[in-house]
């Protein structure tokens, strides 16, 4: 169901990712997340489009956490923050965070050893359907992606809307 | 802790392959998040002073992939960004790992005696991307046939080229340096690949078709080739 991998660049680090649809307890979820009770980054599902876009995101969180320059207060608001293709903090919560009335959510946890997470703990707190992570796209609103990140036709001539999204991510903190 | 950081990166370095050694960069291959990758170090010139390198190799790290963002904005294609290191400068970008160089598929045609008329489509191609990379003002400042890959099954023009190696481009308006960036590829192309006056003639009328900014830049493009590539600084 859940998919764990392990950073290249940061050996000693994993990431897993999970799916959850018919979540009926969202807005308690996001009060947990930022009372510190749920380790992991809560994501609303219709922006996200694939896990490569959710591994970057994470990897810079790291990278920033380890070289001092993270913008946000946490590992995990900060890969929800590397999402957006802006630098506003609270839009990128607005927009990628999960919000009271969301009803799929997508979780990533970093943890330091491959069988380490803390996926019980989450399991017990989401009142939700777990699904496999490959059907995340079912659950993405391109349109919105698009509209958001800014993607044009003319754009997506040369590549996936994924394509757009993740160069965007990459380059946000020069533009 | 940045120490660590410096490490972890160079580690990882340490696990691809080199493929390139430049005078500015090393280019390496490998994997990251699953995917194939090209790996572009800035590494430091100790032949500068710190503060010097750090600030250029900085200011080039960030031209780079803005170029890129912007061409791949325009509908010109580029790699994609993965991820950007601005402690080792380190930009991770995708790997079209079966495209081949426009300067291989020149030669190989030319080497199997086929006639340069297969080639032209390939030309008109490379006009049109030059035209809408100059009307985005983005000048790539190292135009040569080495810098234009060619994805799979992609000889004949089904695709456009994509543009790679934006190490010296920079963004501006102004017909000179537009100029000035064909000047660069003409002196480029010409030298590798003799007997091909003609094609790049078609290259240069399919710009000229293009854009309409051209009429100034082929003005500009006859002046260089008088004076060359530098501007006379006499008087």
């Amino acid at each position: 169901m859940h998919l764990t991998q392990q950073l290249e660049l940061f050996p000693d680090h994993f990431v897993t990712q999970l799916l959850f649809k018919d979540v009926k307890n969202a807005a308690e979820l996001k009060k947990k997340a930022m009372e510190g009770q749920i380790s992991g980054a809560l994501i609303n599902a219709s922006m996200v489009l694939d896990p490569f876009q959710l591994l970057v995101a994470t990897n810079k969180a790291i990278h920033l956490q380890k070289t001092g320059k993270m913008k946000t207060r946490s590992l995990y608001s900060e890969i929800i923050f590397n999402l957006s293709p802006t630098n506003n903090i609270s839009e990128a919560f607005k927009r990628f965070g999960i919000s009271d009335h969301d009803n799929a959510v997508h979780i990533v946890l970093v943890h330091t050893k491959e069988e380490d997470h803390n996926i019980d703990s989450i399991l017990s707190k989401v009142e939700g359907q777990q699904i496999p992570i490959s059907q995340m796209s079912m659950l993405s609103d391109t349109a919105k992606i698009r509209k958001l990140y800014k993607v044009t036709s003319q754009e997506e001539k040369c590549g996936s809307l994924l394509d757009s999204v993740i160069c965007r991510m990459a380059i946000k903190d020069v533009l | 802790m940045a120490s660590d950081e410096i490490k972890a990166t160079l580690c990882f370095l340490d696990k691809t392959k080199l493929i390139k050694q430049g005078a500015e960069a090393r280019v390496y291959r490998g994997t990251f998040l699953g995917k194939p990758t090209i790996i572009k170090e800035r590494f430091p010139k100790r032949y500068r002073h710190p503060t010097l390198d750090e600030k250029l190799t900085h200011r080039r790290t960030t031209q780079e992939v803005r170029s890129i963002l912007r061409c791949r904005k325009a509908g010109i294609s580029a790699p994609v960004v993965y991820f950007v290191d601005y402690t080792t400068h380190c930009i991770f970008l995708e790997d079209l790992v079966s495209a081949i160089t426009v300067r291989d598929h020149i030669r190989s045609i030319q080497e199997s005696k086929q006639t340069i008329e297969c080639l032209h489509m390939l030309a008109d191609k490379m006009g049109e991307v030059l035209a809408k990379m100059h009307d985005e003002d983005v000048i790539h400042g190292d135009l040569t046939t080495s810098n234009m890959l060619l994805r799979e099954g992609d000889g004949a023009g089904d695709t456009d080229p994509v543009l790679i190696d934006f190490g010296l481009s920079y963004i501006s308006g102004l017909p000179e340096d537009k100029g000035v960036d064909l000047y660069v590829l003409e002196k480029a192309f010409l030298s590798t690949h003799p007997n091909t006056e003609a094609l790049f003639d078609r290259l240069l009328k399919s710009y000229m078709a293009s854009s309409k900014k051209s009429p100034a830049v082929i003005k500009k493009l006859d002046e260089v080739r008088l004076r060359g590539r530098k501007r006379s600084m006499v008087g």
